[in-house]
């Protein structure tokens, strides 16, 4: 018996089809006294086991301001993510542990502007953070969100992207890579649109972003362009997790876990790790 | 507390064991194909608690299995259940004789990752429920360089008694923790409490052992020299022989990455925890295919910093306590002592 590993049995409650490979699961524990200990911070992650395929790491895509079910998006990109895309049905069981690692610095983002630079799947850990943010509106000023797909196909959660929308506190801008017929939003990557189109005040903002590794690569030298600080910029990293505890040694980055000290970074903190990831 | 020391003989240690394998719940290492292994044994002619150490894999396994079942789980028709594993059979009181000074010293760098944040209560338990009993080692074997690493090997208290060779065929058996003390008052009955010599001989010995080192080297400076050396081209070269058989982490007392596993049959299922190592191509390769270590230098450099700087920083101890078993283990000759020495230029 490994006590640690043992996880905790959830219910497919829905599955949403997001894109052509991401679907949305969303869960609730079947066991409700797990539910009301389960508690977690926006950029927190689970370990979610389709039992007999095997375990992968996923964030927790939704807001635990918003209680009684969460979500977790995931893209078929591998061996278990293709098996649950395949096998697992609405009301299917899961196993799932957590929540685990380090979330967004909450405390450091309130009173601030927000914004949100996604792109694909990496809205998925914004999501949460998004939520969370609106659900807490007073403590933000200004709150953007810049969201890139390679096609309009791509874009994820479209339904909460319409709410977004409509909530005249946010401002929602929306990219795709190249031109589509119906398409009536903005063109291009998303590091172009985030200095064309939104070019962003920097003073008292603070920039979360996520996406492939590309469109961060290009959006942190847009945003140092742009003239923000290393320190303002945080967004949540991407590393092949197992245990999500600090003990089985995969998501080490030089003497850091990022499963504990992580997943969540400044850019800053970034920097100072050794060049591996 | 006051720890007590015990002289006797040969012979007085051989009656010492068989009352010990008698009374306890007893590992030592035993003999097969050519190796050594902790195993549980009931007589003493069954084990060699002298096993040499370049053959004998380390403690290790009775503490973190090469393969520990997780959970069982079972789909019905009411829906699936997680079931208990039967009883953790690594659990239970016991004791073990034949240790090594390296080999018990490991635990206690293994324990600084189990112990922190996430507290490991399985592992824990083992080590709770143990009485570490070591042999002195007289003489140094090929690969060994336990004395050159960051610890005292004189005054290591990772083993709860241990077992020192005195001069003119003395043997000592000497107290090292709390725990050790009270086991030899109830186990240690008929033997005699050393006079004050013992302490001398048993210095004694020590630098004769201690002399006959071939491999030496300055923990400090090599710590300092590797801090800086994450670019080094020496990498490339040290690895290029390798194999990635992991052979090194399998028998490493120190490596303790795992992988978590799952085997299915119709709607029954087993979850595994099992060694894993560093050196893996698919170690670090994620859905989608991207790897931030992708060739065979890399998985080395990670190896060797996460031994010689990552550990240390992290919990101010090296990850390699240099027994060797690594060196003496690979089928292509690469020496963890060879790799640091020539990185750390």
């Amino acid at each position: 018996m490994e006590q640690l590993l043992v996880p905790m049995i959830c219910t497919v409650e829905k599955i949403i089809q997001e894109t052509p490979d991401v679907r949305t699961y969303r869960l609730k524990f079947r066991d409700e006294s797990l539910a009301e200990k389960f508690d977690w911070f926006p950029g927190q992650f689970v370990e979610f086991s389709l039992l007999g395929s095997g375990e992968c790491t996923f964030c927790i895509a939704s807001s635990a301001t918003r209680k009684g079910t969460f979500d977790c998006s995931i893209k078929r990109a591998g061996i278990v993510t293709a098996d649950i895309h395949r096998d697992l049905d609405e009301g299917d069981v899961v196993g799932i542990r957590g929540p685990y690692g380090n979330w967004f610095p909450l405390e450091d983002l309130k009173g601030k502007n927000l914004l949100f630079v996604g792109g694909g799947i990496g809205l998925a850990p914004l999501r949460s953070l998004i939520q969370y943010a609106i659900d807490n509106r007073n403590d933000y000023a200004d709150f953007t969100i810049l969201y890139g797909a390679r096609t309009s196909a791509d874009l994820c959660y479209k339904e909460e992207i319409d709410e977004w929308k409509n909530n005249k506190s946010l401002k929602v801008i929306l990219t795709i890579d190249k031109p589509e017929d119906t398409w009536k939003e903005n063109v291009g990557v998303v590091p172009k649109i985030l200095e064309e189109v939104v070019n962003p005040i920097v003073e008292n903002t603070k920039v979360i972003t996520c996406g492939p590794p590309i469109m961060i690569k290009y959006t942190l030298m847009s945003l140092d362009k742009l003239g923000f600080d290393p320190k303002d910029v945080v967004t949540t990293l991407e590393m092949k997790m197992q245990c999500g505890l600090g003990k089985c040694g995969r998501c080490n980055i030089g003497s850091t876990y990022v499963c504990k000290d992580g997943p969540v970074f400044t850019y800053e903190d970034l920097s100072k790790l050794p060049d591996e990831f | 507390m006051n720890l007590t020391t015990y002289s006797t003989d040969p012979a007085g240690l051989q009656a010492f064991y068989e009352a010990i394998i008698s009374a306890h719940d007893t590992y030592a290492p035993v003999e097969k194909f050519g190796k050594f292994d902790f195993t549980r044994v009931d007589s003493l002619s069954t084990c060699n608690t002298d096993s040499p150490i370049p053959k004998t894999m380390s403690v290790k396994p009775l503490f973190f299995p090469k393969s520990a079942k997780v959970m069982k789980y079972k789909a019905t028709s009411e829906g699936t259940e997680l079931t208990d594993t039967e009883e953790d059979p690594l659990a239970g009181k016991r004791v073990v004789l034949g240790v090594r000074h390296c080999d018990a010293r490991s635990l206690q760098v293994l324990d600084a990752v189990y112990k922190w944040d996430y507290v490991d209560t399985d592992y824990g338990k083992r080590r709770e429920n143990t009485i570490l009993i070591s042999t002195r080692c007289n003489e140094a074997s090929t690969h060994c360089f336990c004395t050159s690493l960051d610890y005292d090997v004189e005054q290591l208290d990772a083993f709860d008694v241990a077992v020192i060779n005195g001069l003119d065929e003395k043997v000592y058996l000497q107290a090292r923790t709390e725990k050790g003390e009270t086991f030899l008052k109830e186990n240690a009955t008929g033997l005699a409490v050393a006079n004050g010599s013992a302490q001398e001989e048993m210095k004694k010995q020590f630098e004769k052992f201690a002399s006959s080192f071939r491999l030496k080297m300055d923990y400090t400076e090599i710590n300092e020299k590797m801090q800086g050396q994450f670019d080094s081209p020496e990498f490339e070269d040290v690895s290029s022989n390798c194999v990635s058989c992991n052979t090194c982490a399998f028998v490493c007392p120190t490596c303790h990455c795992f992988k978590i596993s799952d085997e299915k049959l119709r709607d029954e299922g087993v979850r595994y925890k099992s060694y894993d190592s560093c050196n893996n191509v698919y170690f670090t390769l994620m859905a989608g295919g991207h790897n931030p270590r992708p060739v065979k230098y890399r998985r080395w450099r990670q190896r060797a910093m996460h031994k010689f700087v990552y550990y240390k920083e992290r919990f101010g101890v090296n990850l390699c306590i240099g027994c060797g078993k690594c060196t003496t283990s690979c089928p292509v000759n690469i020496s963890i002592f060879e790799v640091v020495n020539k990185v750390a230029k």
